[in-house]
């Protein structure tokens, strides 16, 4: 089926001619490090044959201790018809329908637009495995959400989706989202999921933001059982956890032209634990465009017996014939020594060029961790793009 | 001296504090005047054209852009001061004035440079370039119904010189585009709307945390965001077959957002543990014990990451009891498949476990199928 696909993606990326066809995009980006994977090839490709039409594709190719693997990340073909009231998606792709959580397939998917204001979508397929698999019977991902627009600039949409391996029920959940602009300064979203197979909560989000001026606030609150997102085979799923929460405020504030603040004040709880967290970031442009820029950040996170701070820094001075070099800097510092070290640095030394057509860069990372007392790495990127007429 | 005014009982100079404060508010104002042109707050090198002087001087938008109203392109020779009307290098369809029709009225220049050397911000025409070749836009077709007045759109010239380019809300002020906006049919206006790195300006807005928000904004504007980002972008994060870390492949953009930024490989596992189900909402449960054991820091041979006492009778610290129900999908991400057995030996009615549902348990699936069947292998309720 993924050679069937292929086929098809690349008749229509490379179905050029027409008049009002885009540019064929072609893309190759090579990355070697001494981390594994040592070696990596991506390709990439992206056209518009028609009015509505496009095609991409995306595939690689790794090799790690003598090993060699390759996937396919992408490949798609999207039509839409002329005023938009359908569209379609064939080939690999990442579902993500309302509030239930994306999903990798290889499938279909298609969205209507109907009358008095609602869509319909749905999609079906088999969830991509690594490895280019093959056989895998009874393997299958399908779901549909409708959706009705509120008011000028909001919606309200129920989803509905399930995945069988095997044919045994993996995952079976039900979705609620929302989503408005009220005026010209605020917006609400929220998603809810609840899973169908172990009745419970899976997952609920709600986020409410408020632009004045330079000044952006946004109220958000989370709440998560993780044995509701695990499949329903595992045994796992049946413990029936205590589930997480989040909530915060993060306000970005532009206090001159250059320089962006942003600040993230919250709280975790985990069980009975409940943690502060807090991040200050700054960011400043060294000039108009933000070629070069400077950003700082501390933060504290965590909660019971995992609670940490940290520090980072980082930089990107432009230079002149379209070079740059940037670093960056952190330090982690656990309050629980694990017997590993508490204090853990890494940093980063880059130097790229990019002249719009060829991407050149190379790097030096050194770090310490639990796993490493200490280790060094390089890593190298070579990347090319081509538009084709 | 603060000290003995204490001991003595004596209140400190009432002018103490006030003075403190004066100095911090001159330290403050000096390094706000030193840091002023890092900050952006002045300009020391190109000035953005003072487009606002000239206007409030009553000079025409079309006397300089000669033929951006549609009446003709300036044939060369006939621009203002008999130039070819565009300065060089720039493309003659951005209808910038050369130095030539400066010279009308700046008959002596200060500079023998090209004008927009100094009087155009740095990058002004490469993003003039950029729009116009991302842009279906026409300003010819616009000067008649604005009757020639360029300021009903750019109304950001009366606030300064930057930003000139109006919003896109200034387009819906005449033209009604409901339709294309609820069907998202943005290439009306916009062409190669992934390939601009525009972002939205008023709702949506990418700021803050927007890795955390852009899930609950995606869920119900999905189609939206198809309308900038390709199918690459949402799969090279929560794809099932992702080459390498978006962090890794972009190594060389520190400001590139990622969860996994810099030194996540150390803090990976503080951070997971605080945020039970967070790996869960994009990696696959098997996905920990498939790293650890290709990275040889899990696996056959190696020591269990487990304290002692982890596994304990219940009346004693029974810490993985504890923690399997604080975050179960850290459990499975070892002792998943084959290694359920581990739990089933225990936690089955008889055993010393006991039974793993808490009170109040229910599901839908059939007792006979796994995982129900591990411990209820009649296909009956225990």
């Amino acid at each position: 089926m993924t050679r069937a696909l292929a086929t098809a993606a690349i008749a229509v990326i490379t179905a050029g001619g027409r008049a009002d066809a885009g540019p064929l995009q072609l893309r190759g980006d090579a990355l070697a490090t001494t981390a594994a994977p040592a070696g990596l090839l991506t390709l990439e490709a992206h056209g518009e044959p028609g009015p509505g039409l496009s095609a991409e594709a995306v595939v690689w190719i790794a090799s790690a201790n003598d090993e060699s693997r390759g996937d396919v990340l992408v490949i798609a073909v999207r039509a839409r018809t002329a005023e938009g009231r359908a569209s379609a998606r064939i080939g690999r792709f990442v579902e993500s329908l309302g509030a239930l959580r994306p999903v990798h397939v290889d499938g279909a998917a298609v969205r209507v637009r109907l009358p008095h204001a609602f869509t319909v979508e749905t999609y079906g397929g088999l969830p991509v495995l690594p490895g280019l698999a093959t056989g895998r019977s009874w393997n299958w991902a399908a779901g549909g959400r409708v959706a009705r627009t509120v008011g000028e600039a909001g919606s309200l949409g129920v989803a509905y989706a399930q995945q069988r391996e095997h044919g045994r029920l993996t995952s079976e959940e039900l979705g609620v989202d929302a989503g408005a602009a009220l005026g010209r300064r605020d917006d609400i979203g929220a998603r809810f999921a609840y899973d169908l197979a172990n009745p419970g909560i899976a997952e609920v989000a709600v986020s409410a933001s408020h632009r004045s001026g330079a000044l952006r606030t946004e109220l958000y609150l989370g709440h998560r059982a993780a044995s509701h997102l695990l499949p329903a085979t595992s045994l796992f799923s049946v413990l029936g956890d205590v589930p997480a929460q989040r909530g915060g405020v993060v306000a970005t504030w532009r206090c001159a032209p250059r320089l962006d603040v942003i600040a993230d004040l919250g709280a975790r709880r985990v069980d009975r634990d409940v943690a502060p967290e807090a991040t200050l970031r700054a960011r400043l442009r060294l000039d108009d465009r933000g070629a070069s820029a400077l950003t700082a950040e501390l933060r504290r996170d965590g909660v019971g017996d995992d609670t940490w701070t940290g520090a980072r820094g980082s930089a990107r001075i432009a230079l002149p014939r379209q070079l740059a070099v940037t670093t960056e800097l952190e330090l982690v510092l656990a309050d629980h020594d694990r017997g590993s070290g508490a204090l853990w640095p890494w940093g980063l030394a880059a130097l790229g060029w990019d002249d719009g057509t060829w991407q050149a860069a190379v790097a030096v990372e050194a770090s310490a961790s639990p796993q490493d007392r200490h280790r060094v790495d390089v890593l190298g990127q070579l990347g090319r793009r081509w538009d084709v007429r | 001296m603060k000290r003995r005014a204490l001991i003595d009982g004596t209140a400190p100079p009432s002018g103490g504090a006030d003075g403190q404060g004066r100095a911090l508010a001159v330290v403050a104002c000096l390094a706000l005047t030193a840091c002023a042109g890092v900050l952006g707050l002045t300009r020391s090198g190109p000035q953005p054209f003072p487009h606002r002087k000239h206007a409030t001087a009553g000079i025409t938008c079309t006397r300089c852009h000669v033929g951006i109203d549609g009446r003709g392109t300036p044939p060369a020779g006939s621009a203002p001061g008999g130039g070819r009307g565009v300065s060089d290098g720039v493309p003659a369809t951005l209808h910038i004035p050369d130095d030539a029709a400066c010279a009308t009225c700046h008959g002596k220049p200060h500079n023998p440079g090209p004008c927009l050397t100094c009087h155009a911000a740095p990058g002004a025409i490469a993003e003039l370039v950029e729009a116009r070749a991302h842009l279906v836009f026409d300003h010819g077709k616009h000067a008649a119904p604005s009757r020639g007045d360029c300021m009903r759109c750019h109304v950001g010239i009366a606030e300064g010189d930057d930003h000139l380019r109006p919003p896109m809300a200034t387009c819906f002020r005449c033209h009604d585009h409901d339709a294309a906006r609820d069907a998202r049919r943005c290439d009306a206006c916009h062409r190669g709307l992934e390939d601009t790195g525009l972002l939205p300006q008023s709702h949506l807005a990418h700021d803050g945390d927007w890795l955390r928000e852009h899930g609950t904004r995606a869920a119900s504007s999905g189609d939206l965001c198809q309308s900038c980002h390709r199918e690459q972008f949402c799969a090279d994060c929560h794809g099932a077959t992702v080459p390498a870390l978006p962090a890794t492949r972009r190594f060389s953009d520190p400001f590139a957002a990622s969860v996994h930024r810099a030194g996540f490989a150390a803090r990976h596992s503080l951070e997971a543990r605080s945020a039970p189900g967070a790996c869960t909402t994009c990696h696959a449960p098997d996905r920990c014990a498939a790293c650890h054991t290709s990275r040889g820091i899990a696996g056959e041979g190696r020591r269990s990451p487990h304290p002692p006492g982890w596994v304990g009778p219940a009346a004693a610290d029974n810490a993985h009891g504890r923690q399997a129900r604080r975050d179960p999908a850290a459990c499975a991400s070892c002792h998943d498949g084959a290694g359920q057995s581990l739990c089933v030996s225990c936690h089955k009615v008889g055993g010393v476990g006991g039974s793993p549902h808490p009170t109040g348990w229910s599901s839908r699936l059939p007792l006979g199928a796994l995982p129900c069947r591990l411990c209820h292998p009649t296909g009956k309720a225990l």
